[in-house]
């Protein structure tokens, strides 16, 4: 497929351009947002944090038994689970791409990574209600999301790699002010 | 003028006026009496040619405060001129007489926050529609469509609608504490 | 400019056939669809950061027929078959120019859509909690399609444009021309 958009070469001049799926866009471009329900525990910071007011949750509080006292043939949550826990479970999350400024601030704030940002940006409608987007369509974005890109040149190394650099570091050097051979 | 040379002169000139001095920025307080005497200082003598804009602040208990930023293009100096007129009669005297350019952001003052330009020679509203009731940029403005609307971020995980046991009492952003419940 | 010549001197003109005037907004698209040939006659009422996206875009269609300097049409006059006048609404449309808007749609010439670009304009976008603006364009002027984004990328446009055309034409509009009544 041609790489940026270009005029049809067998029309006349003033057609419009007959290649639409545009494929040298930047990393990291903004098209639409996509939901990893698998992901989500609806914790709600997305909704509150959106500037525009345009993510819609609706959930309810759902008890898991624990995994002695579950029936026969339901499993518990988590091989053995000690007592019943509660959990959210999504009833319904929308995005409104009407109001959507694209901001991305509901990307950065999920604490759990069910968020991701897609390239694609032609899903016009002919009634503004189909711009708000629920779970269904939602999850299917998923599945246009780029792989990550790769950190630019010349990037601060990731947080998760300076950590993780700690972390070796601590366990290496002998605990301080015990006593023995340093 | 340099800035040091600026404050020398206010010193001498507008002695109801004072003076702070920061790097290539020199902001003149003064009351509301000499304000045409200080815009005329600014342009005669600190050698402010450029008007850029001016404009008021809402300081609540104490009025308004009227800033005007000057510019000196070959000094490459700043001049903040401010004053204070009360909330209950908001007048002061129009700057036109000494920059022109001061004419429609005189008229934006007016119509965003109450303040009266004596002298303007055309006190019509510039950007607001007509039979805008009100005056916006005021601080008692509150954007009532975010307390009209609900907050789709009020509630809490597990919930399908707000309800009283929400931890989350505080108003959404950018509504004032109490106007919801008017 | 005085904007209010500028938008109702497009719509004339978008009404003439001929390309606008140079400097007013205005263009022509000759548009290959579905084995119908058709005419977009665009005007775009560019009102804040869409415009540029819109400019972007159109700018990217080569035009139809060559034009001299001053924006008329060189050689031998194209007749075009079916033409669609299209309004393009591209930014905030704030209550002091609600009435220009209006006024541009009011003066397009029929068979006419309107394209809205853009969260503003769509429904207010971002400032839909302002004192001044208009929630959504279709709050004045009955919208065709909506264009999500903000800004929606140039190529976005495109398949906006195309879906005006997916629909079959409306009543006592007539036929599309070459190519009518195939689908």
């Amino acid at each position: 497929m041609a790489g940026s958009v270009s005029p049809d070469p067998a029309a006349a001049g003033g057609e419009l351009p007959s290649v639409e799926r545009v494929t040298d866009l930047p990393a990291r471009s903004r098209g639409v947002i996509g939901l990893l329900e698998e992901n989500c525990t609806v914790c709600m910071l997305c909704a509150r944090e959106c500037p525009d007011w345009c993510i819609y949750i609706d959930s309810h509080k759902e008890q898991v038994p624990a995994a002695a006292g579950a029936p026969a043939g339901q499993p518990a949550a988590v091989p053995g689970q000690g007592r019943p826990r509660v959990r959210n479970v999504l009833d319904r999350f929308a995005i409104d791409f009407s109001l959507c400024m694209y901001c991305g601030i509901c990307v950065e704030v999920c604490p759990y990574d069910a968020l991701f940002w897609s390239q694609e940006f032609a899903y016009p409608a002919t009634d503004i209600a189909d711009l708000t987007h629920e779970r269904d369509r939602l999850r299917e974005w998923m599945w246009t999301v780029p792989p990550p890109p790769a950190h630019d040149p010349g990037a601060p190394p990731p947080k998760e790699a300076l950590v993780a650099g700690t972390l070796r570091g601590r366990s290496a050097r002998p605990a301080e002010g015990r006593g023995g051979p340093a | 003028m340099t800035p040091a040379e600026i404050v020398a002169e206010v010193a001498r000139r507008l002695p109801g006026g004072r003076c702070e001095a920061e790097d290539k920025t020199v902001t003149v307080d003064v009351p509301s009496q000499d304000w045409l005497a200080a815009l005329t200082f600014a342009r005669d003598v600190a050698g402010c040619d450029f008007f850029d804009w001016l404009t008021a602040v809402d300081e609540q208990g104490s009025g308004f405060a009227v800033v005007a930023h000057l510019y000196s293009i070959e000094g490459g100096s700043h001049l903040f001129t401010r004053t204070l007129v009360p909330r209950d009669r908001p007048v002061l005297a129009s700057a036109t007489g000494v920059f022109r350019g001061a004419g429609w952001a005189e008229r934006e003052t007016h119509e965003m926050f109450g303040v009266i330009f004596e002298g303007h020679p055309q006190p019509a509203p510039l950007l607001l529609p007509d039979g805008f009731e009100g005056h916006p940029l005021r601080k008692d403005f509150a954007l009532a469509a975010r307390a009209a609307r609900e907050w789709p971020g009020g509630k809490e995980p597990g919930e399908r609608e707000p309800s009283a046991r929400s931890r989350r009492r505080l108003p959404p952003p950018g509504v004032p504490e109490g106007w919801r419940d008017r | 400019m005085d904007h209010r010549a500028a938008v109702t001197g497009a719509a004339a003109a978008a009404g003439t056939g001929a390309p606008g005037p140079a400097g007013v907004p205005g263009r022509e698209l000759i548009v290959l669809a579905a084995g119908r040939e058709m005419v977009l006659h665009v005007f775009d009422a560019g009102l804040a950061c869409c415009a540029v996206e819109v400019a972007a875009a159109l700018r990217g269609c080569p035009a139809p027929a060559p034009v001299d300097d001053d924006g008329r049409a060189e050689g031998p006059a194209h007749e075009p078959a079916a033409a669609l006048h299209v309004l393009v609404v591209a930014g905030t449309v704030t209550d002091k120019l609600a009435p220009l808007v209006l006024r541009a749609y009011r003066d397009l010439p029929e068979p006419r859509r309107v394209v809205s670009f853009g969260a503003c304009s769509n429904s207010g976008g971002p400032y839909w909690d302002s004192y001044c603006v208009t929630k959504g364009v279709d709050q004045l002027i009955p919208v065709d399609v909506y264009i999500p984004g903000c800004p929606p990328r140039p190529e976005a446009l495109l398949p906006g444009l195309r879906s005006l055309l997916a629909g079959p034409p409306r009543p006592g509009e007539g036929p599309p021309g070459p190519g009518a009544g195939q689908p």
